[in-house]
């Protein structure tokens, strides 16, 4: 009798997981194969970072020569993690030596044949760089997917500096792959000379002191409607006074003419690198550089502390999406796309249609088969198979395991399995009743002789279930748990429930001398 | 009802055939594969797959025009205005479905010439959102309501394109519940029907195609090896080593077929082939099962062609039944379950075909020679001398329960 209300108290337990609530409308989650959405996996590049803390330290090695007025070195990157500093002929490098131990711990220095020194960053801290790189690259693109008001959005590190993305829902994956991607590094820096439509005509308008503390970078060129017509060039300053980690925040607001820009304000200290900076540069072009191109490069009229805008040809999305990743924190390196699956929720629509129409009728079909094989059984079996069901999606719902369309596949595939399980028991019965044995011995010796043989079927397809789920990405694991979860269910169905339904009736102390199978 | 009772085939007699139809079906197979190479999907071949849902026929010599190196097909029936484009890999990393997608909505809609025109069914929500919340037509002003009622339009604005498929007139977009005239005025003005919508894009580039065609050859050979250790264990060693023969032979049976019909190897063709590793042997565990038993009760002197021949026979109906029951759910999964696991289905369902076929003629093909390289050691003769020989079946007579109850 216990055995009776165990079960219905697991199906009660089951059928409560599956009633959808307020909480959750949906107890399965659907995968992105059935709910649309876009899956992206993305090579964080880190020797990005590395080659960052390489100029810098390159830098720092200057600066603080000039200090110390030790003659000028010039350096040069070798690599991502390398550069070489070659002092002017003749000059004695035992004080930049010095200097390297206090100010270069994380490099290793050599020689070169040459003479010139190598710098060459420890493996400890590039690997160190590396990891951080990573975690800061799974933090900003979180803070940006958030900012999105995606649902559930799954952000992970992989190995090989990798970041798996996985956004459910996500009807417009341009747009969001446009966000994640862009490394909105901010900058705000001098600009030299006057524009040009090319980069050699824009150096030439560099005084020559300054050709080398320059670099060259495009930016939009506007007609007096301020509409695009082309790209410009200008010479834009080496050094970066004032940058986007500066910001306090940003937003969208109204141009003069009602066109959409960009308006950032400053945290307390960054308003007041901006204040010197505009303080002592009035009445030249201050250009504002995202990700290496010039935004806008405005005159500045006075000294400005803790306000700023970003004027150019945004559409009211575009400038949302810029103040949306300007708060996010700029990416510490760029990002590849390696793999993009991209779902429309037409298509996902579609495919659970065809997935659901499939198995109704796969499972109809299968009720039919074993009915009319094993008449009264069947019915046995049948509920066996239904409780097998109520239990694999309720487990999937407790475990918030998704459902993709080869777990569909992989449900109704082990509601065919699962009446193995009940073949083998009952043509194990059968047999016994041919030799002669009672109903209820018949049953018995059914059971535990196929106990065995059903353990060892269920092994082997488990086995192949965990290396499929080992194998697998985003599909095709949902179907390996899927999988897992219906051969739990179906031994204990075909032992537990079958059984107990064979003693409810076919009792023994009504000692039974026919059966329906 | 009942079928296959007492039944008493000599599979053993016809096993060299089947072994020599296994063969010719596999070498057929070869065949395919030298012909035609095998047929990579993107998932291990990188490259780019896109399926575009046109509003009416698909404009077939323009795709093909616009996109050179591309293979282009209908995508389901013709009437379904779908096509579907493969561009091969790039041999370099990056965004190429998205890139490409883009680059077609510009060619082929004239609209999108003009940017502040928006596609309603090439984006989603938050563009419609976007545009409906700033000119605000039905004068909601700008709080967190009127931002929900926005929000809502659009939603069910997409909602309707999803259960439609596509747009192929602004009308469409009006039956979308919560649009009011106010908001068509806009949408009208400001927005049009591009003519695709962009059902599925995949981007795989070259580094993951090649992991994951390693991380598959791995999974078929490390779960092969790892079934027939657990069947070593469980049994012996000559039934661990015609397990292994078996998977093999039922995956290359799956795979001869997937050449033959010149399908595409992709990571849910390498699923179903690992199903038919944990799956197809189950058909043989249960026989090997039966064979086991017999052995410890049979009376009489007997082959082990004897003892397969019996153990084939008596877990025959069983065999057919369970292998019927799986077959039934996959042809209803070939039948109605749509494209996208259409292939896989079908190399299920030959991989299940192949695992039962296998049970009863190759195994027991395989045991029989190692049976004969090692001596007949497998056969008994030892209970043949003992005095019950009269008594075949009898299990009254044997109480002994099986170890596992």
């Amino acid at each position: 009798m216990w055995k009776v209300v165990l079960i219905l108290a697991i199906l009660v337990v089951f059928v409560v997981a599956l009633v959808p609530t307020a909480n959750t409308p949906e107890p399965i989650k659907r995968g992105l194969d059935l709910k649309g959405g876009t899956h992206l996996v993305m090579r964080v590049n880190v020797g990005d970072a590395v080659r960052l803390e390489t100029d810098q330290a390159a830098e720092t090695l200057k600066t603080q020569a000039g200090k110390l007025s030790l003659p000028a070195v010039t350096t040069r990157r070798v690599n991502d993690a390398t550069f070489l500093a070659i002092p002017p002929a003749g000059a004695s490098t035992a004080e930049y030596e010095k200097l390297a131990k206090d100010y270069l711990g994380q490099f290793d220095m050599s020689r070169t044949p040459e003479g010139a020194m190598q710098f060459k960053m420890k493996s400890l801290s590039v690997t160190s760089i590396e990891r951080d790189t990573i975690s800061h690259a799974v933090e900003t693109i979180r803070n940006r997917v958030d900012a999105l008001g995606v649902t559930e959005p799954i952000i992970a590190p992989e190995s090989g500096n990798r970041i798996v993305i996985q956004l459910p829902g996500v009807d417009d994956p341009a747009r969001v792959k446009d966000i994640i991607k862009t490394t909105a590094v901010l900058q705000f820096r001098l600009v030299e000379g006057s524009t040009g439509a090319d980069a050699a005509t824009t150096l030439a308008t560099v005084p020559d002191n300054m050709k080398s503390e320059v670099e060259i970078l495009p930016g939009t060129r506007e007609d007096e409607l301020g509409r695009p017509v082309g790209v410009e060039y200008y010479a834009i300053r080496k050094t970066v006074p004032v940058t986007g980690t500066d910001l306090k925040s940003a937003r969208v607001q109204k141009g003069q003419l009602g066109q959409p820009n960009v308006g950032m304000s400053f945290t307390p200290d960054g308003a007041r690198k901006f204040g010197a900076l505009t303080g002592a540069n009035v009445g030249r072009r201050l250009a504002i550089v995202l990700d290496n191109k010039v935004m806008s490069a405005p005159n500045i009229k006075s000294k400005i502390e803790d306000q700023g805008v970003i004027e150019g040809q945004f559409t009211q999305q575009q400038a949302a999406d810029l103040a949306l990743v300007l708060r996010s924190g700029s990416l510490p390196a760029s990002l590849t796309t390696l793999e993009e699956r991209t779902v429309g929720p037409s298509l996902g629509r579609d495919s659970i249609r065809q997935g659901v129409l499939a198995s109704v009728i796969g499972f109809i079909a299968l009720i039919a088969a074993v009915l009319l094989y094993y008449r009264g059984a069947g019915i046995n079996a049948i509920l066996a198979l239904f409780l097998n069901l109520i239990i694999l999606l309720g487990m999937m719902a407790y475990f918030k395991a998704t459902l993709t369309l080869p777990g569909i596949a992989g449900i109704i595939l082990t509601l065919g399995m699962a009446v193995d399980s009940n073949v083998l028991v009952f043509e194990r019965i059968r047999e016994e009743l041919r030799d002669g044995k009672t109903v209820r011995a018949a049953i018995e010796q059914g059971f535990s002789r196929a106990f065995g043989t059903i353990i060892d079927t269920h092994m082997t397809t488990i086995i192949s279930a965990l290396f499929l789920f080992q194998f697998g990405t985003g599909p095709i694991k949902g179907f390996a748990v899927t999988l897992l979860i219906g051969l739990f269910a179906s031994v204990f169905t075909a032992f537990f429930v079958s059984r107990v339904i064979f003693d409810v009736v076919y009792k023994p102390e009504d000692r039974p001398s026919a059966i329906s199978i | 009802m009942q079928i296959f009772v007492n039944t008493n085939y000599d599979f053993i007699k016809w096993r060299m055939a089947a072994v020599a139809f296994s063969i010719v079906w596999i070498l057929v197979g070869a065949a395919f594969y030298l012909k035609n190479g095998i047929n990579w999907g993107i998932d291990f071949a990188g490259g780019a797959s896109i399926i575009l849902k046109f509003k009416d026929k698909v404009p077939m010599d323009r795709l093909r025009a616009d996109l050179g190196d591309a293979s282009i097909q209908q995508y389901g029936k013709t009437e379904e205005n779908s096509a579907l484009i493969r561009l091969p890999q790039l041999g370099r990393e990056g965004d190429y479905a998205g890139a490409t997608v883009e680059k077609l909505r510009k060619d082929l809609n004239p609209e999108a010439a003009d940017p502040n025109k928006l596609d309603l069914n090439f984006y989603g929500h938050a563009r419609i959102y976007d545009l409906l919340s700033t000119s605000d037509p039905d004068a909601k002003g700008t709080n967190d309501a009127a931002k929900k009622y926005y929000s809502d339009v659009a939603q069910n604005i997409m909602n309707r394109r999803s259960e439609l498929g596509i747009f192929t007139n602004m009308s469409q977009v009006s039956s979308a519940p919560g649009v009011t005239a106010n908001d068509m005025k806009v949408l009208n003005e400001r927005a049009y029907v591009g003519v695709f919508n962009p059902l599925n894009q995949e981007t795989v580039g070259p580094q993951v195609g090649r992991e994951l065609q390693m991380k598959a050859i791995w999974a078929v050979v490390l779960s092969t090896l790892a079934m027939g250790a657990y069947l070593w264990l469980r049994f012996d060693l000559m039934f661990g080593f015609s397990a292994i023969v078996c998977i093999v032979h039922d995956v290359l049976v799956s795979m001869a077929f997937l050449f033959m019909i010149h399908g595409e190897f992709s990571l849910n063709i390498v699923a179903a082939l690992l199903l038919v590793v944990g799956y197809s042997i189950n058909d043989t565990v249960v026989t090997y099962d039966r064979v086991r038993e017999n052995r410890r009760k049979l009376k009489q002197r007997m082959t082990l062609e004897e003892q397969l021949n019996l153990g084939v026979n008596q877990t025959l109906s069983r065999t057919i039944l369970t292998s019927g029951s799986v077959v039934i759910v996959l042809v209803a999964l070939i039948l109605f379950g749509g494209k996208v696991i259409h292939e896989f289905a079908w190399i299920l369902l030959i991989g299940v075909l192949a695992g039962t076929y296998s049970t009863v003629t190759i195994v027991p093909a395989v045991a029989i020679a190692w049976n004969n390289l090692t001596g007949r050691k497998h056969d008994i003769a030892g209970p043949a001398r003992s005095a019950r020989i009269e008594e075949p079946r009898g299990e009254a007579t044997t109480p002994r329960k099986r170890k596992a109850v």
